[in-house]
């Protein structure tokens, strides 16, 4: 852990050294995502908007990858047109308050207008009377964690929106909106796109809450896109729940500063933990729990549900909930081996197993994934509350890979609705005959969220590893994990719940960009976890954070060799079992294919019905088991966010003492 | 180097050959013995090797081709998890390939659009729900006691873990009641032919594909009995004694008990089960 520190400490506090290509880098993907942003909303045209959408996400990328070999470190602020960054950030942050106050005078709500005012009053005290702004505050800094966080936002976050350009069409088509709203939405996708790169590259807090806003205000427009009253009611949640992470983001900026008399997160972070900055941290923390849903603030990310799906693709798996573990990651160094950690821990592993419980009682496909959304989201605050070194690479790694499975399974979802009417997985039966393409996609999407050698699983495989030392965390954390594995499974069977085919179906046409991004995720879905070492070693190890002492124990497998080759021989079981599978399936030609046993001759080829008494066909019907009686949402919701609150003033309350 | 070789064959070798063979033959004498309790003469020691020969032989036919594709991950990954297993990697990795392999038993079975068997699909999964939590609270416990998930160091430690995991050991017993698919909790396959769902989870699973999935129950087995083998890692001969005395408690309670209904089972898994696991490690953590 002192390790990690210090890495922070270095990394971060040195003094700036002119690194003209990382700035340049920075720039391009905090900025050229605001430029783009505008050039959506201005271009009329769907051609142009094409251009520019796909253009970005080129760009974003290439930039991202180029980050990964130019030297890191602090980046200070350079003046655009002779003004300062910090005065354009301050601005923008009063402007942005300002248009949020006006948004809550126009939704006529008391709520959101009071913790407006409640952020604007005491930043602006805090500007005018507090703040000494000679002292000098790099305001971005590039660390592994960072570069990380840039690519998924980049890469994912571009092809998310790439899918969303025919998914838009598709959209209003089938709400027969007369004057298109598309530039409205791909100024707020993309913009979101800077906000998140800017957030997580920000070294200067005040800089971080800017860009913290700026995805709660967009999150609130895309949520409210469509304008029925449910999207409104359910934008205006997203917007009180977030702002009142906002308010503790506030009073966190302020404690912080008038404990240690900086803003600057590095140095912040290499007093290490304990002390009087606990309760700022504290309430840093928890903003960043309303911005990842974790229990009790949850409902905010069901209700954003309603949005079109790229949405939720967006908003639940590269962007927004990861600005929330990303904050609470961020700050591990400051909380570690103390009680605040060990809550941070407890509230995640709570939401973790709480929310897969929730889910086994959904049949509403995008509902399952919401709630395995804030599930995994619990998980990774489960690990960075438990600060160790194979803790946080844990949670590193779920970033990434939950990212992947999940944008790609909320893409699939939002196709699939397109294409049947319907989200609801009890619409999903048999879905393979009819598009196949789209449900094979999704069955490697639920895989690769469930099954080794994929990420998601390694990393909560990790995740178990490290939290074994802590008996209440790791037994909620057995209990989710089961949970999740029946929700997925169950999901996986219907799918390909299909009477027996004469010939392969025939596929679905999709739009290119469609597959464009969906056969993309799937790809790294599969392929990037073999590339695991590869993270371990490349992007975890110099980060301090897994040093090769704990990638040893991550390889316990077989080799004692350490670091990528003890994944070999793992890998080589795996990788042969999966190989003889394909082989042995494919090499059964003189199978022949037979209708499934009724009790009775089957009444047609389907098999959905059989001959029953006086030769009437009698219809079959089977359906999932949702165990309401136990995981119903009505019935254990409101207990789950009593406790859930009931842990967080413990959490806060241990950390204030 | 070479010896590193003969080890990996060595464990290579028993994992896919000897440990089924031994559950097969373990099976044969659960048979007689279950046979004799019920006053019957049993078949021959050898008739579960008969079985699967013969389905084997049978004319391959299927619901789909993703039925065929589970049945043999299922049927893999358990032989992996095995192999994983007597290589001594990560106890953890070995019990989520093992997961791995029963997830898409359940896949297959739900593949197929048979009532019978989507209900056995059901019910299968609910047991998954009861013994998961178990097994990995198990590995957890014994994480703790041993400080270590690597097997082969596991098999190391010095004294036997059954005195620091006793409740653990009965949890495990639980777990391995719930996966054996034995009375009481044999509700997702209902053992017995004429019952109400048919044969459940593997009511569409005929031919080779029903072998493969009785070869692939052989090893689940052989991990579990394995598993059990651990908590007196110092001795082989008291750890077969161990493993030789479950198995009889086991077939004891087959042919004891009533089946009992999902709601039961889950109740008593979530409670019982985790009360034992939860009083165990807290134990060991205030130690």
């Amino acid at each position: 852990m002192q390790l990690f520190v210090a890495y922070l400490a270095n990394g971060m506090a040195c003094a700036p050294r002119p690194m003209p290509m990382t700035s340049f880098l920075v720039l391009l993907v905090v900025a050229f995502p605001v430029l783009a942003a505008l050039a959506c909303a201005a271009l009329p045209w769907r051609a142009g908007r094409t251009a520019v959408v796909i253009a970005t996400g080129l760009v974003l990328a290439s930039a991202s990858i180029a980050l990964l070999f130019v030297p890191t470190g602090t980046v200070s602020s350079v003046p655009v047109g002779g003004v300062s960054l910090d005065t354009i950030v301050t601005v923008g942050d009063f402007a942005l308050l300002g248009i949020m106050f006006a948004y809550a005078v126009a939704l006529r709500s008391a709520i959101v207008g009071t913790l407006v005012v409640l952020q604007a009053g005491p930043l602006a005290w805090f500007e005018t009377t507090m703040l000494d702004h000679s002292a000098e505050v790099p305001a971005f800094s590039i660390d592994n964690l960072a570069l990380v966080m840039v690519l998924v936002v980049s890469i994912i976050g571009s092809l998310v929106i790439a899918f969303a350009l025919p998914y838009m069409d598709e959209h209003e088509k089938h709400l027969h909106v007369t004057r298109s709203r598309q530039p409205r939405f791909f100024f707020f996708m993309t913009l979101f796109l800077g906000a998140m790169n800017g957030l997580v590259l920000s070294n200067n807090l005040l800089f971080l809450y800017f860009f913290f806003e700026v995805t709660t205000f967009c999150s609130f427009m895309l949520i409210g896109h469509d304008g029925t009253k449910e999207a409104r009611e359910s934008a205006h949640r997203a917007l009180w729940m977030n702002s009142l992470g906002g308010v503790a983001f506030v009073a966190g900026i302020f404690g912080t500063y008038g404990t240690v008399r900086t803003l600057d997160l590095g140095q912040i972070l290499s007093h290490g933990s304990g002390g009087l900055l606990l309760v700022p941290v504290a309430a840093l923390c928890f903003a960043g729990f309303t911005k990842a849903a974790q229990v009790p603030m949850q409902s905010w990310l069901l209700g954003a549900m309603v949005a079109p799906t790229p949405v939720s693709a967006l908003l639940h798996s590269s962007t927004m909930v990861k600005a929330g573990v990303y904050l609470v990651l961020r700050l591990a160094p400051a909380f570690t081996g103390t009680f605040l950690g060990t809550a941070i821990a407890m509230c995640g592993a709570f939401t973790f197993c709480v929310t897969a419980a929730l889910a086994v009682g959904q049949s509403n496909g995008k509902k399952i994934l919401a709630y395995s959304t804030i599930s995994n989201l619990g998980l990774i605050i489960a690990c960075a509350g438990l600060a160790t070194p194979l803790s946080l690479t844990a949670a590193l790694l779920l970033i990434v890979f939950h990212a992947i499975s999940k944008g790609l399974l909320f893409l699939t979802v939002g196709s699939i609705e397109q294409q049947i009417g319907s989200r609801d997985i009890e619409d999903m039966w048999g879905l393979y005959a009819r598009l196949p393409r789209t449900t094979t996609v999704a069955v490697i999407g639920i895989v690769s969220m469930m099954a080794p050698p994929f990420g998601v699983l390694l990393s909560k495989w990790v995740a178990i590893e490290s939290a074994s030392g802590v008996p209440i965390v790791v037994v909620l954390l057995a209990l989710g994990s089961a949970l999740s594995v029946l929700v997925y499974t169950r999901w996986a069977g219907m799918l390909l719940s299909t009477p027996a085919m004469s010939s392969r179906p025939s596929p679905e046409t999709q739009p290119t960009l469609a597959k464009v991004a969906l056969y993309s995720l799937a790809f790294g879905a599969l392929v990037l976890p073999a590339a695991l070492p590869l993270i371990l070693n490349r992007v975890a190890s110099p980060m301090g954070i897994a040093t090769s002492h704990h990638l040893e124990d991550l390889g316990i497998s077989l080799g004692r060799g350490g670091g990528a080759l003890a994944f070999v021989p793992f890998y080589a079981v795996i990788a042969l079992g999966i190989a003889l599978t394909f082989v042995m399936s494919r090499s059964a030609p003189r199978v022949r294919f037979t209708a499934p046993y009724m009790s009775g001759v089957p009444g047609d080829v389907r098999a959905t019905s059989f001959v029953g008494p006086m030769n009437e066909k009698v219809h079959v019907v089977a359906s999932n088991y949702y165990l309401s009686s136990i995981f119903g949402e009505d019935r254990i919701t409101v207990w789950v966010n009593a406790a859930a609150l009931i842990l967080l003033v413990v959490a806060i309350v241990g950390a204030v003492r | 180097m070479s010896t590193l070789i003969v080890r990996i064959a060595l464990a290579v070798t028993v994992g896919l050959f000897a440990a089924p063979i031994a559950v097969g033959l373990l099976t044969g004498v659960d048979r007689r013995v279950t046979a004799r309790l019920q006053s019957r003469r049993g078949p021959p020691l050898v008739q579960p090797f008969y079985d699967v020969v013969k389905l084997l032989a049978k004319e391959p036919t299927a619901g789909n081709r993703a039925q065929i594709f589970a049945a043999w991950t299922y049927c893999l990954a358990a032989a992996a998890s095995v192999v994983l297993f007597c290589l001594g990697a990560d106890l953890l990795l070995v019990f989520f390939v093992q997961a791995t392999g029963s997830m898409f038993l359940v896949v297959g079975a739900m593949s197929v659009p048979s009532p019978f068997s989507q209900i056995g699909a059901q019910r299968e999964l609910i047991q998954i729900l009861a013994y998961e939590p178990l097994l990995i609270l198990v590995f957890v416990g014994i994480y703790m006691a041993t400080g270590t998930f690597e097997l082969s160091a596991i098999e190391a430690y010095p004294k036997p873990l059954l005195l620091e995991l006793p409740l653990l050991y009965v949890a495990l017993g639980f777990a391995l009641t719930i996966k054996l698919r034995k009375s009481p909790f044999d509700f997702s396959t209902s053992h017995h032919g004429h019952q109400e769902i048919v044969k459940g989870v593997l009511t569409e699973y005929s031919g080779p594909f029903l072998a493969l999935t009785e070869i692939a129950h052989w090893y689940e087995t052989a991990l579990v009995l394995g598993i059990c083998a651990l908590f007196w890692a110092p001795s082989a001969w008291i750890a077969a004694g161990l493993v030789a005395a479950t198995y009889a408690a086991e077939i004891v309670i087959d042919n004891t008990t009533a089946r009992v209904t999902w709601r039961w089972m889950f109740r008593y898994a979530f409670t019982a089960g985790l009360a034992m696991c939860a009083v165990n490690i807290a134990w060991l953590y205030v130690r």
